[in-house]
Formats: C-alpha cells, structure tokens, sequence
C-alpha cells in the first residue's frame, strides 16, 4: 500500500478476506453458498411436496369415510375435515398471518444491518442486528405456542398423516430459523467485540442470505399450506 | 449518498428507501393474501391469485434482499440469468409433474 489517499471508490476490495472475488465476479464463498442454498431448496421441495401428497391422502380418505383412518384428534374437527373437504379449519390464519409479518420485518433488518456495516455505521448493525434475532426469536415463540395449541386440540406427530407432515415440515422451517438465530448472535458478540467490521461485510452477507433464504421459504410454506384448501 | 468499495465489488445494490419500499410492497401482498383467502372464493379463482402473489413476493426476497437480481448482472450475464431461470422453471416443472403424477395415479 502507498501512503496517497486512495478515494473509497478506487479503493481495493481489501475487506473480503472472508473469499477473494473469483473471474466470475462474485466470491468463491458467496457461490458456495448460493450452491448449498440450492441443496435446501430440494430440501424443503421436498418437504412441501410430501406435506401436499400426505394432507390429500389423509383428507381424502376421512372425505371417503373410510373407518381404517387413524387419528387422534377429536371427532368435531374430524367431522368438520369430513364436512369441508380441508384441513385449513384447522389454523388460526390471522396469528400466522402476524407471524409472517414479524419474519418479514426480519428479512428488512438483516438487509439494513448488512447495508449499515458495510457503511462502517457499526453502532446501527449492533441494532438491526439486534432487531433480526429478537424478530426471529419472537417468530419461533409463535411457533412453539402454535405446536402447543395443536397438540392440545389432539394434533400429535403420530397422530395421523397430516400431524406428520405438518410437524415435520413447519419443524424443520424452526430449526433452521433457530439456527439462524444462533449465527445472529454470534454476528453480535462479534459486533459487541469490535470484531465486526466493513471487512466482514460478507459473512453478514452470506448470513444475511441464510435469513432470507429461510423467509422465502415461509413465504411458500404460509401460501401452500395455511392459505390454499 | 457515498459510494462504498463493498458496492463497486457488488453491484449497485438498493438504497435503505428501496429495501423499505420491497417491504412495504411484501406486507401489502400479504395483507392481499390474508384477505384474498377470506373471501369465500373456491377453486382456480383462490388458488391461482395467492400462487401469483406467492411468486412476487418469493422473487422480490430473492432479487432485492438476497441480492440476486444484482448478482446475476454482475456474473457477466445473460448466460447465468437464463441458466438460472431455465432451472428454477426446469424444478418447477419437475416439481408439477410428480405433484401431478401422484394427483391423477399416473
């Protein structure tokens, strides 16, 4: 390095030790990410694809009223299954409805304290930082208190095929928003330390891509299984 | 506002006014969504709107939270955009097709 003042704008990206920008244009670790995000995707196709498969199986034979269906839940609500041909009675869609809107609230505080590190605004990152983990943290809240008032109305992972899939793929959506939280607060002990600087810019980045990814899903998860019949 | 090395490497990404601008458009279709669902409509007339809605709002995280849309210009092009494109279309065809398979016992 010289000792002449080098404007921002001509400055070297000497701040991304975290992965060196290939021929491409973007970093090796950025593309790497982007290649596991892609795994997830499969992941969670997957899981919605089994959900969709196992609800249908499961409301059609009650629809059919075949005797050899086994579930726990009460005979109201397997009546009303029976009746509206849907299990959707089944959610309180204005409190999933506020749940997504707090992961979405999420989504614009990563974006924010990504833009405010990079913009060496570390006392605004410490905040939105801050401000995704409890966003999230509040969501799982919401989940754990859903889960809770479903087993209570009789809805139980062994319960029946939709108890199954449900648990098994909203379960999976928490786990890894928890994770996600957890790489949140080690972003702010970091920050807290004064280790969080613009040269970490796409760690915040590459964990800002995991949070979104994690919302985009929910965004599918909140259509196709709590909004369509 | 200042030019930051970060945005030279990365692309011209969108200013705090336009991230809040997506959210706001995000709740907005979801608040849509809600409403859509409550309104007593059946079949195709429910279900293809909120499967519309749905896709807005996955490619607006995707483009401008996750910062595809500029990744994508800054990966020389048009190559990795149709690349991308004919594989999500490519999955999602796959994905209805075995929706479907199962849907009429093929």
């Amino acid at each position: 390095m010289t000792d002449v003042a080098i404007p921002v704008e001509h400055a070297p990206a000497e701040h991304h030790e975290a992965g060196h920008a290939s021929s491409l244009g973007l970093s090796n670790t950025k593309l790497a990410f982007w290649l596991f995000l892609g795994s997830e995707c499969l992941l969670f196709g997957a899981l919605i694809s089994t959900y969709l498969l196992s609800v249908g199986n499961f409301v059609g034979q009650v629809v059919a009223g075949n005797p050899r269906v086994v579930s726990t839940m009460p005979a109201e609500i397997m009546n009303e299954i029976a009746e509206k041909g849907t299990v959707n009675g089944f959610f309180d869609i204005p409190f999933t409805s506020a749940s997504s809107f707090i992961l979405l609230m999420s989504s614009l505080t990563m974006v924010l304290a990504h833009k405010a590190v990079t913009e060496s605004n570390y006392r605004a990152s410490k905040i939105w930082l801050s401000a995704t983990a409890l966003l999230g943290a509040t969501f799982i809240s919401g989940q754990v208190y859903e889960f809770t008032v479903f087993y209570r109305e009789g809805l139980y992972y062994d319960g029946n095929l939709f108890g199954s899939a449900f648990y098994t793929l909203t379960g999976f959506h928490g786990a890894h928003v928890t994770i996600g939280i957890l790489m949140l607060v080690a972003l702010l002990i970091m920050a807290f330390k004064g280790k969080l600087q613009a040269d970490r810019a796409e760690t915040v980045e590459i964990i800002g891509l995991y949070w979104h990814f994690v919302d985009v899903v929910w965004v599918l998860i909140f259509t196709v299984v709590y909004l369509i019949p | 506002m200042a030019h930051t090395a970060h945005d030279n490497e990365h692309g011209a990404h969108p200013t705090e006014k336009q991230y809040w601008m997506v959210f706001v458009i995000l709740v907005l279709f979801t608040a849509v969504e809600v409403a859509w669902s409550f309104m007593g409509f059946e079949g195709a007339v429910l279900v293809v709107p909120l499967l519309v809605m749905m896709t807005i709002k996955f490619f607006l995280v995707a483009g401008a939270f996750m910062h595809l849309y500029f990744d994508l210009k800054l990966l020389n092009g048009r190559l990795f955009t149709w690349a991308f494109a004919g594989a999500i279309v490519l999955a999602g065809a796959v994905y209805a097709a075995v929706i479907a398979s199962f849907r009429f016992n093929i």
